[in-house]
């Protein structure tokens, strides 16, 4: 592909390669300055500079929109395989409770606005909005001309009609999503108002965007009624750049090009096959056979990657992830019990139950860890916003957090609380899924080499785990989340007291918080929620983070990388590039 | 015989029944929720609650299990808890084919190289032929077929191009789609199977072939292919058609691995993903319609049985 460009193109990206790499890795802002991470977006530079800082500049990166685009012609029929997954079993937003089921709706269905890939909400079905001086009124001036694939026209009744639906529990599950939408509001046919009991700052992001919202992911009354809601789910009815012409459970789904979407531009290709791909070894003999150009859904298992970039025939875009994986502590359980977080660092640190925590997090080399457990595909975490954020990104934590790898400092708090050299220390159990027994293994082997400490690995099927983890039965529980696109579904979703996965069901008698209670993060956490300028909130997410970092409210393990593998053939533009999704009404073949 | 049928046929019923009733009750004592498995990432106790009364399963058990098997009676087979809630019925509708379509190719695949191995290794006891085809054998029972199956999409699907490595094209897409995505997931199921029937048939053909009768025919002067192919391997067809009846089991369970590999969503696969997220109305209605086939399969094997072989006839 870079053969094909001109000189001057190509003299235009090894400048802007070397320029990106241009830094000492010594600074923490390798480069930039503070003015560069300001948002709503960074700039191409900001971008590439980080990229290049974690390794993950990739020529994709670099390519301009208009060259690939250029390069790709219109038409064609792609292939493509959804990995670790088994079947689609939904594609009602109602019902979607995966990202790789959203990954297929965002090309079928649309929202009042789509993230971009800085994660920053863009209209999408609105084409601009005002919100009041207070926060609590949005008005979308929707996008005129649109229409549903059944030929029915796009309205504000068809919003309207989206809210109702989701709030009601007998018929969505993501009405805690709009909890805080009080009513929607028709104008107008192309004018709707939504009143919010409290200012939200994630709204745009969380409750209207049309792959991850899904709450207000716009579906078509007429297309309902005339489906019924069993088949709907499986060829729903939308104003998205596909329509699903055929869907076979767990064989595949085929979407095909809308010709009425409302960017006469786009799509590009005429028609999409997705077919689920459960086993690692077919997935990556399927995409180096050539019967699937690309792979979607979950990513590919770390072990393939290294052999997808080795392939010559094979492109491999890797992003930054949106979202973490961590080790849960229970704070409950000896000898890591700390019966309250709402103390200094220091004072903490004078409890041996926290020392314990800390020597476990200080002695995990995350570097080591994802070298030998990710194959080398991730980026260390220190909390939960992840560098996929970027502008609520701090990449200072690195070097600040509390959790930094020092053996030393490990091994000394771990002696302090009274287990010199790991003797007399209990064996701890590891708990996690099947798919993450080899990790787990490699951080016990990390434990017993740094700390000579004796863990236990325990093996559990996923709603085993989940009972578990939501009635705090465990010492130490391998967990995470994805698709996070904004900072409240870090923090908000798991760092305060009143968090979903705090601990619901544990005896609240006895365990008067679940793994973690600090009044500074809920505070800085409620006001960030509510907070509408972009400084102001980054500021508390950043301290929010940094408190959740420093007094371990989990062993924060590394970032998922997004990671696009796909056939040479395949033009996958960097403007569909959103990490977490594979939109691919810009893609294409040739 | 009528009668030896009817109690046949009533005690395979019993059975089934039997069978749907002890995985109704064993699904649930399956430790974890699926309900909060599922709805994790939302993190919605409400929601959760909700959808479990939604789906009657805030009910005590025994009154889940007799509307599940009143609805059972009536042909509902129920609705799958995830998703959509697809029906049941539709699930193992759209699957049932694909299964049957892999293992009956599979079970063409195995006849073709079984019976005229069996047969040429017994006839041939003790030579070349004999040794290679036994080699074979043992081969093709130690190799696992999920093993195989990779091998052959290595093979014939990424080095060579000349099949697909993934997926099932339906029959109404052509037939040569159909049949091109059949071939190697067929192979890597029928291969063991070939080598189980292949040393059965070299076995009873051994051992038919040192009957009297066959003495006789041979002293009569017969053609020693007359011998053979029609007194022979018709007294020796017997014991090999018990192995039919669990042939399907075989197939069908060797199916089940095979079709994740060629991501073919067939009855096996269904069964195995509704195991691994506690989807009880796919467990329970794919397991009845399996022990319906084993059932009924070794019904007609019996009945088969009697055609084959005059001699046996069933008391009334």
């Amino acid at each position: 592909m870079f053969d094909g460009l001109d000189k001057h193109t190509q003299e235009q990206l090894k400048r802007d390669f070397k320029e990106a790499h241009d830094f000492d890795p010594k600074d923490p802002l390798f480069g930039l300055r503070q003015s560069d991470f300001r948002g709503p977006k960074m700039g191409r530079r900001t971008v590439l500079r980080l990229l290049a800082a974690a390794g993950m500049l990739s020529m994709s990166h670099l390519l301009p929109q208009t060259v690939k685009t250029v390069l790709g012609q219109s038409g064609g029929e792609l292939t493509a395989g959804w990995a670790g997954v088994g079947e689609i079993r939904t594609l009602d937003p109602a019902q979607i409770n995966q990202v790789l089921q959203f990954q297929i709706a965002s090309n079928v269905l649309g929202g009042l606005t789509h993230i971009n890939p800085d994660l920053v909400a863009e209209g999408d079905l609105a084409v601009d909005w005002q919100v009041s001086a207070d926060g609590t009124e949005y008005t979308f001036n929707l996008r005129e001309g649109v229409t549903f694939h059944n030929g029915d026209p796009f309205t504000a009744d068809d919003v309207v009609f989206t809210f109702n639906r989701s709030k009601d529990p007998q018929k969505s599950i993501h009405t805690g999503t709009i909890a805080n939408v009080q009513s929607a509001e028709k104008i107008d046919d192309l004018t709707v108002k939504f009143t919010l009991a409290k200012p939200q700052a994630s709204f745009l992001v969380k409750a209207t965007e049309r792959s991850s919202g899904r709450a207000l992911t716009i579906v078509s009354q007429g297309g309902l009624e005339a489906l019924g809601t069993e088949q709907y789910g499986l060829t729903p009815v939308g104003t998205g750049p596909f329509r699903v012409t055929e869907h076979q459970l767990g064989q595949g789904v085929t979407l095909e090009k809308f010709d009425n979407y409302y960017d006469p531009q786009r799509p590009k290709l005429d028609k999409i096959t997705i077919i689920p791909i459960i086993e690692n070894e077919p997935l990556a003999a399927a995409i180096e056979a050539g019967d699937i150009q690309l792979i979607g859904g979950n990513p590919p298992a770390a072990e393939l990657i290294d052999r997808f970039v080795d392939n010559s025939d094979l492109t491999v875009s890797i992003i930054p992830g949106p979202g973490f994986q961590a080790l849960f502590v229970n704070p409950w359980r000896e000898p890591m019990r700390v019966p309250g977080f709402n103390k200094s660092i220091s004072e903490l640190k004078s409890e041996s139950g926290f020392k314990v925590r800390l020597a476990i997090a200080k002695a995990l080399d995350r570097d080591d860890y994802i070298a030998r457990a990710q194959f080398g595909r991730g980026v260390p975490a220190f909390g939960s916003i992840n560098p996929a954020m970027g502008f609520f990104f701090d990449t200072a934590i690195n070097d600040t957090s509390e959790q930094r790898f020092n053996l030393d400092e490990a091994r000394q708090l771990l002696a302090d609380a009274g287990f010199p050299n790991g003797d007399g220390f209990p064996v701890l159990r590891l708990s996690g899924t099947p798919a993450a027994r080899r990790e787990l293994q490699i951080v016990a082997g990390i434990l017993k080499q740094n700390l000579n400490i004796n863990t236990e690995v325990d093996i559990k099927d996923f709603p085993v785990l989940i009972d578990e983890f939501d009635a705090m039965e465990y010492d130490l529980l391998r967990i995470g989340s994805g698709g996070d696109f904004d900072p409240d579904d870090g923090l908000v979703d798991w760092m305060i007291t009143t968090s979903k996965f705090n601990g619901p069901d544990r005896d609240k008698e006895n365990m008067p918080f679940g793994f973690f209670s600090e009044a500074e993060v809920d505070a800085a956490v409620a006001a960030e929620v509510v907070e509408p300028d972009l400084d102001a909130r980054k500021a508390l997410v950043q301290k929010a983070n940094n408190l959740t970092s420093n007094k371990v409210a989990a062993l924060f393990l590394f970032h998922p990388l997004d990671i696009l593998v796909f056939r040479n053939e395949v033009n996958f533009p960097a403007e569909s590039r959103i990490p977490g999704l594979v939109d691919l009404d810009r893609v294409t073949l040739g | 015989m009528l009668g030896y049928l009817i109690r046949r046929v009533i005690h395979a019923l019993l059975v089934i029944a039997a069978v749907a009733t002890l995985v109704f009750f064993m699904l649930r004592a399956v430790p974890g929720d699926p309900l909060r498995a599922m709805l994790f990432e939302i993190g919605d106790a409400e929601a959760v609650e909700a959808l479990r009364t939604k789906l009657g399963l805030d009910q005590p058990m025994y009154v889940q299990y007799v509307i599940w098997f009143g609805h059972v009676l009536q042909g509902d087979l129920g609705n799958s808890i995830y998703g959509s809630r697809v029906s049941v019925s539709r699930i193992i509708t759209e699957a049932f084919p694909r299964t049957i379509s892999l293992a009956g190719f599979a079970f063409i695949i195995a006849l073709l190289l079984a019976v005229p191995a069996g047969i040429v290794s017994a006839i041939r006891k003790h030579s070349i032929f004999d040794h290679v085809f036994t080699f074979i054998a043992f081969l093709g029972l130690s190799m696992p077929d999920f093993w195989v199956a990779i091998i052959l999409i290595i093979i014939f699907a990424v080095n060579l191009h000349w099949l697909p490595a993934i997926g099932y094209a339906d029959i109404s897409k052509g037939f040569w789609p159909w049949f091109s995505h059949l071939i190697l997931p067929a192979i890597a199921i029928g291969t063991a199977f070939s080598a189980i029937l292949a040393r059965m048939i070299r076995s009873a053909l051994l051992e038919v072939m040192k009957s009297d009768f066959i003495r006789t025919a041979r002293a009569k002067g017969l053609d020693e292919n007359l011998v053979i192919f029609k007194h022979a391997l018709r007294n020796a067809a017997i014991p090999v058609i018990t192995v039919l009846g669990i042939a399907i089991a075989l197939l069908m369970s060797g199916a089940v691995i095979v079709e994740n590999v060629f991501s073919i969503k067939g009855l096996g696969r269904t069964l195995i993903q509704g195991i691994l997220n506690r989807d009880y109305p796919v467990v329970q209605g794919a397991i009845l319609v399996v022990s319906v086939i084993f059932v009924f399969a070794n019904l007609l094997v019996d009945v088969f049985y009697t055609l084959v072989d005059p001699r046996i006839r069933y008391e009334e």
